[in-house]
């Protein structure tokens, strides 16, 4: 049996008084690619600000094997953010102000990576938001981490954009070992590229494999009973 | 030309304008990031009534006006954080309070008050000794501070959540901004007014941004524009007896606009 990634027991979160994820139960695997699904306000975002330590939960969270979390071991790419478009932060500043840093050659390798070595001296506000979404990733995985969670990371980006992030997410993968947990939106980029699903509306409705664990009822729990299953390749 | 330095108030006056160009040109990059015109503007007026407090009880109105900028930062920064309230309106408030109070202060102290005006308009003129060694010595630790912080005030501006994963105590650390932020605004009343304090701020960083090629550039471009302007502003304001700090402010203007002239893309 494989080393356990991700182990989340009986997770629950409340922002503001609020429920926003009751009684969460699942484990990942090391080397597993993981999609969180559900609608807007599901808690997507918050189970992974959780995971990372953002917001206080109750439950139990045990990564790698460790209750306690090395920010070396984790990645983290935040939605999609912008910011004023004059604003001159070149690339190769914003990755040299990341803290994980500990050698400046982790940045051009990162670069490499992603394949965006040529754009290091160019202003990230002026990059388009595929190529942003990559220098987001180029800072996660600056210190090699194990984990790597992405949060909504094809919001803002164009289809083209869309299919070299994947193909990035599935080299870190199957190249590097990496652990990805991911939520999304898109049903067909998780049948192709996720191994396990996790399907979230406050609570949990599946995990498992995507063929497997989508069915018609678990999407209606999600996002209503007009909801059809969408053709996918398998 | 230069003769009038030799002047000991202007000596003062250059000395301190300079030191103000540095510290408030280096927060102003952090202050146009992260969208805090509103925030040094709303502490700059609302710092009146810690003026007031201070000509009432005569005791130093520049101690008692950073003192009293300290509590209003304080207080934006737990409103913003406790109520749900959005962060202009909560400076909304707190400004207009704090000018209401002051005004109300001032009231209270019959006949002509030259020290009001001087912190209402700014005044060269009144710059002490005194001034001159609490303006440097506070303006030193503000830059110390953010010059030892920068990179994680940047990553907190940008994304406090990728700060935050990357280990950064970010709360803590905006609470400390908020404060030299407060802090700094109040350092130029003597010399800009209240009501003009924050340009120095904003106007030099604007004026960089249309030339600067990296967040480094911006900077240097930033504190070099913002000792240009205070120099000259100094300059024409004694040639042509104009008030210093409109004079300061009208040029720093004047240079924003022939930037927009002369900006590269």
């Amino acid at each position: 049996m494989k080393d356990k990634a991700l182990e989340i027991k009986n997770l629950s979160v409340s922002l503001g008084g609020m429920n926003v994820l009751q009684n969460i139960n699942f484990s990942l695997e090391k080397g597993e690619v993981a999609a969180l699904v559900g609608p807007n306000g599901a808690g997507k975002s918050t189970l992974i600000k959780a995971v990372l330590g953002l917001v206080s939960y109750k439950g139990e969270i045990k990564i790698l094997d460790s209750k306690r979390k090395s920010i070396y071991k984790l990645g983290y790419v935040p939605q999609y953010f912008s910011f004023d478009l004059e604003f001159p932060l070149t690339v190769n500043e914003f990755l040299s102000f990341n803290t994980k840093l500990k050698d400046k050659r982790e940045i051009d390798k990162a670069l490499k990576e992603v394949e965006m070595y040529k754009y290091k001296n160019h202003k990230l506000a002026k990059l388009s938001g595929g190529q942003k979404q990559r220098i987001l990733i180029a800072q996660a995985i600056l210190s090699d981490p194990e984990l790597l969670f992405l949060d909504e990371p094809t919001t803002g980006i164009d289809a083209s954009g869309e299919k070299g992030f994947y193909e990035i997410i599935e080299h870190l993968n199957k190249v590097h070992g990496t652990t990805i947990v991911m939520s999304s939106h898109e049903l067909s980029m998780v049948y192709k590229y996720a191994d396990k699903v996790i399907c979230l509306n406050q609570e949990m409705y599946c995990s498992g494999n995507p063929n497997k664990a989508i069915t018609k009822d678990v999407l209606e729990k999600l996002y209503g009973k007009d909801t059809e299953l969408k053709a996918h390749s398998h | 030309m230069l003769e009038i330095f030799e002047l000991a108030f202007m000596q003062r006056a250059l000395i301190t304008g300079i030191i103000l160009a540095v510290v408030l040109a280096y927060l102003g990059v952090l202050v146009i990031l992260r969208k805090m015109s509103f925030f040094a503007d709303g502490i700059a007026h609302a710092s009146l009534a810690g003026v007031a407090i201070g000509v009432l009880a005569s005791f130093y109105p520049l101690v008692s006006a950073i003192a009293f900028s300290l509590l209003m930062g304080l207080l934006i920064y737990y409103l913003e954080e406790k109520s749900k309230l959005s962060s202009d309106t909560i400076i909304g408030i707190i400004f207009s309070s704090g000018l209401a109070l002051g005004a109300m202060l001032m009231s209270f102290k019959s006949g002509y008050q030259p020290e009001l005006i001087s912190f209402l308009f700014g005044n060269i003129l009144a710059i002490t000794w005194l001034d001159l060694i609490i303006i440097s010595a506070v303006g030193l630790i503000i830059i110390l501070f953010v010059k030892f912080y920068y990179k994680k005030l940047v990553l907190i501006s940008l994304n406090e959540d990728l700060a935050q994963a990357q280990g950064i105590r970010s709360k803590r650390l905006k609470l400390v901004f908020y404060l030299s932020l407060s802090v700094a605004v109040v350092l130029a009343i003597k010399v800009l007014g209240l009501i003009l304090a924050s340009a120095l701020l904003i106007i030099p960083v604007a004026t960089a941004k249309s030339f600067a090629k990296s967040l480094q550039h911006l900077n240097f471009l930033a504190i070099f524009i913002a000792i240009i302007t205070v120099f000259l502003g100094l300059l024409v304001s004694y040639y042509f007896d104009l008030s210093t700090g409109p004079t300061i402010v009208l040029l720093g203007s004047v240079f924003f606009f022939l930037s927009l002239l002369f900006k590269k893309d």
